[in-house]
């Protein structure tokens, strides 16, 4: 794929090192204590094994308690280049760089910029905030952004969507590249595909690899909007095992891991 | 200053079910949140609270879980939360409630400033803001899309009206309606809300406020609710275009003629 | 509250603005009248504020038999408590069974004071209104819960029974009335208000307003249309005499401001022809247009509900087919 990439960044990738993204902390008094425990529980896990935490940022709109504030408050230890947390794009100016500064304090080197989802509750950036014109504040925009005002600080990714229309899609994504991402992860991947093939092939960045670790398939299907066709039962540790051998040396990103059942299987 | 906030918790969906024998919404089953306008209301009364000092006492009416979005007010930063609860409370409509409601704010002493959210999206009459300020016979400005303040006794505000507004000063006491526009409302920490789970909230029944039984619940509701069905949509035979950008334009533009006004 | 006593009359409170009567209270006394026949009941309009006169003909000849006019130059401004406190005195006075008002800024200040003060029930953003033939009551039909239902509220043994309706839902009588109405002349209580409240400044309608009061025709857009289609419907409202709407996304999208957004939480509108470009058609968005006469919408998905309902679906690009329909407009000057 032809982009022009205006920085050398050179990235060690590690052998067989997941991403692991966990279940944030919703909203609430109940059970608070309980449900940090239960974070940091796993969030340690994850650490011991080597692997990458991945941390996200109210996802599908639901208020969610931040991965720097659980990173603050549980006192959690921040291996370099060991936990990834996700902005997107609604927030306050002020709240964006109050993450930012803490994501930096408490050692966080690696974030994904995604515009996310946002809700009545949140708040959305406005070209204005950044001191840009335009209509809107993409993932694009807050990337430039991130890149200008902590310049090389951070390891910035972008996200990939393979199931929205290629062209459209692969021009959102030079346009990241161009303003400055890092690395990309996909959408999950339930099976080879000609355009992941190409990805894998062709693109200047790393590139992680998104699994689905449910069997659940039919939910992957309403989060990306379209119908997942499933003809027998999916194995998430099957297909991911025969992804790792097509894409060989390629990192994963895991989401919806079961830590009861599949945490020991999975992590070498 | 001392600020009093009404919220109401909500059902999560616009849409839910109707008791058909008592026509009153069922609650079960369906998430709850708060009001999306009273999160303005809270968030003005905690930035004067930064601005002129004070307390700042959340105020709802409700089933007794009701008390979750009194924790999540505590979680954001109020002082005080108070719950109006019990069976003789329920299906009060917008007068009963009023009512109940201005019998807790005199138990708290009165305050300088109340403030509510524009409209609930259940029932979406806006009407309770008012209703209360006419009880406690004090001044009020709905519509609020900016509010300064002047000292302890003086407010400013800008309020809209259809097709402009005013900019009014307003001596305290005085009840504000609110509008989105007001400001953006903060989104609760993690130490806010470890703060705000060992918080006491204050719950009063029909004993603690002592109402007229008469003027409250469904007995003492003014208006009730007769009948409810799924709403209808007028009936279209509806011609399909399909084809080129100049054809759909083309098909459209025929439909633009002369209208004429409607007397 | 007293109920012992009987109660007639249908009131309509007059909403002025810039001197001039709104549409809406025009619309509220042709609903009264049609009311009021149902118990051969009178019709009068409350109308307060400086300089009346030439106003009351106006009343009359758009269905009110009698005019409460209060000349007061205080009330050319909104002063909410002191006009509750007036109309909920003039009702002890004359105890008129059903009281209408605007549903809008203005009405949502005022009404539920008034219903306060009365201690009589209020329902909000009426839709349709009826008398019982059982029992005289105002039966009173309300959209609630994002619209997906129609309640219908009575109000028990209070007051006047009062009920506010939006612009653009009921509407005028077809013809004027002839017959002059009585004129009473009534002045507003001591003002006790005085001081606590005072107007600095007021300001008008923000550039951004629409008018959609009296709009033939409102071209609208909604998720499906971006930033440069929306610059393109703005371009053909201009040139076409349109007003422009739009959907609840499209405002949260910021790519338009929120007074042009129609539906629950917007406006009501009822245009001649509402023209809905990448608009889904979700029920709240409904509810705010559902009654206008010639429905077309504009999608690349002919399964979306608007495009179901829509007396003409076009499937197609929004943005394409606005820049044609500029062209078209502009070279064959249709529509003029």
């Amino acid at each position: 794929m032809p982009v022009k990439s205006s920085q050398n960044r050179s990235y060690k990738i590690q052998k067989v090192v997941y991403q692991i993204e966990l279940p944030m902390v919703k909203h609430g008094t109940e059970n608070l204590a309980a449900r940090l425990g239960a974070f940091a529980e796993k969030y340690c896990r994850v650490i011991a094994s080597d692997h990458v935490v991945s941390l996200t940022d109210n996802a599908m709109g639901q208020l969610a308690f931040q991965g720097h504030e659980l990173l603050r408050e549980l006192k959690l230890e921040v291996p370099e280049h060991r936990v990834m947390v996700h902005i997107n794009t609604f927030h306050t100016p002020a709240h964006l760089h109050e993450i930012l500064e803490s994501c930096g304090g408490l050692g966080v080197r690696d974030l994904l910029i995604i515009s996310g989802d946002g809700s009545v509750r949140l708040p959305k950036l406005r070209p204005a905030d950044l001191g840009i014109g335009g209509e809107a504040v993409t993932s694009v925009e807050l990337i430039a952004y991130i890149r200008k005002n902590f310049s090389g600080f951070f390891r910035l990714g972008a996200a990939f969507n393979q199931y929205e229309p290629p062209d459209h899609e692969h021009a959102k994504l030079i346009r990241k590249l161009e303003a400055g991402a890092d690395f990309v992860i996909t959408q999950p991947v339930i099976a080879p595909t000609a355009e992941i093939d190409e990805l894998h092939r062709t693109l200047p960045v790393p590139l992680f690899l998104e699994a689905w670790m449910s069997p659940r398939i039919e939910l992957l299907g309403e989060c990306i909007g379209c119908q997942i066709a499933s003809g027998s039962a999916f194995d998430p540790i099957e297909v991911l095992h025969r992804l790792e051998t097509r894409y060989a040396g390629r990192s994963f990103y895991l989401a919806l891991l079961n830590f009861a059942k599949q945490f020991e299987l999975v992590v070498r | 200053m001392k600020i009093i906030v009404c919220i109401k918790q909500v059902p999560a969906a616009a849409s839910v079910r109707i008791d058909p024998v008592t026509l009153q919404l069922i609650r079960e089953g369906v998430g709850s949140v708060i009001n999306p306008f009273d999160y303005h209301a809270l968030e003005a009364a905690l930035a004067l609270r930064e601005t002129a000092g004070g307390e700042v006492t959340v105020l709802t009416m409700g089933p007794p879980k009701a008390e979750t979005a009194l924790r999540e007010a505590l979680a954001l930063g109020a002082d005080r939360a108070v719950l109006l609860t019990d069976r003789a409370f329920a299906g009060s409509d917008t007068w009963a409630t009023a009512y109940l409601l201005s019998l807790a704010v005199r138990k708290l002493g009165g305050a300088d400033l109340l403030l509510c959210g524009k409209q609930a999206i259940d029932g979406d009459t806006a009407q309770v803001g008012p209703q209360l300020a006419a009880r406690l016979g004090i001044v009020q400005a709905t519509g609020v899309s900016e509010l300064r303040f002047v000292d302890g006794a003086t407010l400013e505000v800008r309020r809209m009206l259809d097709g402009g507004g005013d900019l009014l000063r307003l001596r305290l006491p005085a009840l504000l309606g609110v509008e989105r526009d007001l400001n953006r409302p903060r989104v609760p920490t993690l130490p806010g809300y470890l703060r705000a789970v060992d918080r006491p909230v204050t719950v009063w029944s029909a004993a603690e406020l002592n109402p007229d039984p008469a003027l409250i619940g469904l007995a003492g509701s003014p208006t009730r609710v007769v009948s409810s069905r799924p709403a209808e949509l007028p009936k279209r035979d509806t011609v399909l275009v399909r084809g080129s950008s100049a054809d759909g334009a083309a098909a459209i533009l025929r439909c633009w003629k002369p209208r004429k006004e409607t007397i | 509250m007293s109920n012992e006593q009987a109660h007639s009359g249908i009131w309509v409170p007059a909403e002025i603005r810039h001197g001039k009567i709104t549409p809406a209270t025009f619309e509220l006394l042709g609903e009264a009248v049609r009311l009021a026949a149902a118990n051969a009941d009178k019709v009068t309009a409350v109308l307060w504020g400086g300089g009346l006169d030439p106003l009351i003909g106006e009343l009359g000849r758009a269905g009110a038999d009698r005019v409460i006019a209060i000349e007061d130059s205080r009330f050319d401004v909104f002063r909410d408590e002191l006009q509750a406190e007036t109309l909920a005195g003039l009702t002890g006075k004359y105890r008129p069974a059903i009281m209408l008002l605007q549903a809008g800024s203005l009405g949502r200040a005022l009404a539920p004071r008034v219903a306060a003060l009365c201690h009589t029930g209020l329902t909000a953003d009426c839709t349709g209104l009826a008398i019982d033939p059982a029992s005289g009551a105002l039966l009173q039909t309300r959209p609630a819960f994002g619209g997906s239902l129609l309640a219908t509220i009575r109000t028990n043994g209070c007051f006047p029974q009062m009920a506010t309706v939006r612009p653009g839902v009921m509407r005028r009588i077809a013809a004027a009335k002839t017959v002059p109405p009585e004129v009473v002349r009534e002045s507003a209580p001591a003002d006790r208000w005085n001081g606590l409240k005072t107007v600095l400044a007021g300001f008008g309608r923000e550039a951004d307003e629409p008018s959609f009061d009296g709009a033939g025709a409102i071209v609208s857009g909604g998720r499906g249309l971006n930033g440069e289609g929306f610059a393109l419907l703005r371009r053909f409202a201009e040139l076409s005499g349109a007003a422009v709407g739009a959907s609840r996304a499209a405002v949260d999208a910021n790519r338009i401001g929120y007074p042009h957004q129609v539906g629950q939480t917007g406006r009501t509108v009822r245009p001649g022809l509402y023209v809905a470009f990448g608009i889904s058609g979700q029920i709240q968005h409904l509810a705010g247009m559902q009654n206008c006469e010639v429905l077309v919408a504009v999608n690349t998905d002919p399964e979306a509900p608007l495009m179901k309902l829509a007396d003409l679906a076009v499937v197609g690009d929004a943005g394409d087919i606005l820049r044609q329909m500029i062209n078209q407009f502009q070279t064959d000057g249709e529509g003029k």
